[in-house]
């Protein structure tokens, strides 16, 4: 191979795009993940997936009253969840409503 | 429940606790949840998975994965802290950004990684440090996996230390941050951001931007992210696309609040008393886990059954595993693969045998690692309130026929 041409194929190789593995990107499917029918449903949607799927709540299983307002005041004090204080009884009782052990604590 | 009855039950409960001078609480740890199936749906780049969220996507592997020393890429599980994710990047524009206390602030692209550093590979562990966190009575806080939040993969990439050379850090320089491109919804939400302290710096830390061979999933970080071998996953930053070097320590909620454990002895706390110092979870535990038979398999009686399993620590190496089927009476040998794929990896390992009696037999299998490390049985493994580095000597049970 002449000098020139070994020139030219290392800049071929050092400027040849790269490719990914998935053309144009992905697209993350929605998932479903209902929310039980009750008292402060609406509202507690319009809070609780606002930063994150149903899914992550459901996750939790069936809990505690204490458990879910903790919860919820976690997201509030950590995360900034922008919940006013007179919503969070109605959030904290629809969760313990629906998806309660029965315990208070 | 009526408010009487909550006062009658505190009252119960303070009076066992008088009862038995310390602290009688029902702390207990079981065996992690195992019976979640795989859900219908694919994400990129995946098959259907155990499926917990898809803002931000939270998958799981099923216990069947478990058999082998690499995890495929399409099975690997799915762990994102915040919900918005790039999803779409061009490899030919991405760079990785190096500031801070450093002689030069640089800019690096994914073909200079791959042209103008020392490529190097090596085969380790991604284990979040929640995994079987259902586990943990009461519950624990955070994502509540199974055992299949784990994976072991072959990464290709190049040293971070090499990086954070061509950058050349300061005399000050102590921590490193590192962000990656997933950002919060909402805009007063902390990232997940996390750090190092220089001195854990190691030439087996890399930026990886092949998995097994391919290019990373997009869902496992594409195009680059941070390996950091034998530790849990919590800093194995994702679509990393930052460094930045510090002399103090940034405020840090994920550094600070999430991935903790207690700073005692036997890393362990009781709900109502929780141990005020903590540290980060890092080292993992030497463990094990059963990949074939799963609960519920039939199998004839007498027929060869050959147990499947793999078992890690944090690089240590695995000295042996062994199986018991008798409830943890007595214990056997299993044989173990030939360790090719290096001390951060999975040793994968077999045992063969006849079952005898028909009805259900359950297998269980241990680990010891080279440090004479062990796993406890499920319900000696201590609580923590993070639900953190459960390691219990795994179990499943078959039907014999
Ligand atoms: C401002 C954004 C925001 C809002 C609003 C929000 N969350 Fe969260 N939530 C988060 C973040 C961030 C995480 C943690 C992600 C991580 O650790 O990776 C989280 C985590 C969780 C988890 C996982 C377990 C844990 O303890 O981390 C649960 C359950 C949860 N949120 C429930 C809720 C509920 C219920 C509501 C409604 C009251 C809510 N969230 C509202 C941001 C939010």
């Amino acid at each position: 191979m002449t000098r020139f041409k070994k020139l030219l194929l290392t800049i071929l190789i050092s400027v040849s795009p790269l490719f990914a593995q998935v053309k144009g990107g992905i697209t993350v499917p929605y998932i479903d993940f209902p929310m039980k029918e009750g008292k402060g449903m609406y509202s507690t949607k319009g809070k609780c997936n606002m930063c994150h799927s149903w899914g992550y709540t459901l996750n939790q299983g069936l809990q505690s009253k204490k458990f879910w307002q903790e919860k919820v005041m976690k997201m509030i004090l950590i995360f900034k969840a922008p919940i006013e204080d007179k919503h969070i009884d109605e959030v904290v009782n629809y969760l313990f409503e629906n998806y309660g052990n029965g315990e208070l604590e | 429940m009526q408010r009487r009855d909550f006062f009658k039950k505190a009252i119960v409960v303070a009076g066992s606790a008088a009862v038995g001078g310390s602290t009688i609480e029902a702390v207990e740890t079981t065996h992690p949840i195992d019976n979640r199936k795989v859900s219908d749906i694919a994400f990129p780049e995946k098959r259907p998975l155990i499926t917990y969220s898809d803002r931000p996507p939270l998958l799981e592997s099923p216990r069947e994965v478990f058999t082998s020393a690499l995890t495929p890429n399409d099975l690997f599980f799915v762990r994102w802290h915040m919900p918005l994710i790039p999803t779409y990047i061009n490899p030919n524009k991405f760079t990785i950004s190096v500031n801070g206390l450093v002689e030069k602030e640089i800019e690096v692209s994914l073909q200079e990684l791959k042209t103008q550093f020392n490529q190097v590979e090596l085969t380790a562990v991604l284990q979040c440090g929640g995994n079987s966190r259902t586990a943990f009575k009461p519950m624990a806080g955070g994502i509540q996996w199974g055992i299949g939040a784990m994976g072991c993969a072959r990464w290709r990439g190049v040293r971070l230390k090499d990086v954070l050379a061509k950058a050349g850090l300061k005399k000050e320089a102590t921590y490193i941050g590192f962000n990656g491109e997933d950002k919060a919804v909402y805009n007063k939400t902390a990232n997940f951001v996390r750090e190092l302290n220089l001195e854990h710096l190691d030439d087996d830390i890399i930026l990886a931007y092949k998995m097994n061979g391919e290019d990373l999933p997009y869902l496992n970080g594409y195009p680059l992210r941070l390996i950091i071998p034998g530790v849990y996953a919590d800093s194995w930053i994702k679509m990393i696309s930052n460094i930045t070097v510090t002399k103090e320590k940034q405020d840090l909620h994920f550094m600070e609040h999430a991935y903790r454990i207690p700073d005692n002895s036997c890393e362990c706390e009781t709900p109502k008393n929780l141990f005020k110092k903590t540290k980060p979870i890092e080292e993992m535990n030497v463990n094990s886990i059963i990949g074939y038979p799963v609960t519920g398999t039939k199998v004839r009686d007498a027929s060869d059954l050959v147990v499947r399993g793999v078992a890690f620590d944090s690089g240590h190496g695995i000295e042996k595993v062994q199986i018991s089927i008798d409830g943890g009476q007595m214990w056997e040998d299993a044989l173990l693969d030939d360790d090719r794929e290096g001390k951060y990896a999975y040793r994968t390992f077999t045992y063969a045998f006849k079952p005898k009696s028909s009805g259900s037999l359950t297998i269980m299998c241990k680990a010891t690692n080279k440090k004479g490390e062990s796993q406890p049985f499920a319900k000696d493994v201590k609580w923590n309130h993070g639900g953190y580095k459960y390691n219990g000597i795994d179990e499943v049970t078959v039907e014999v026929v």
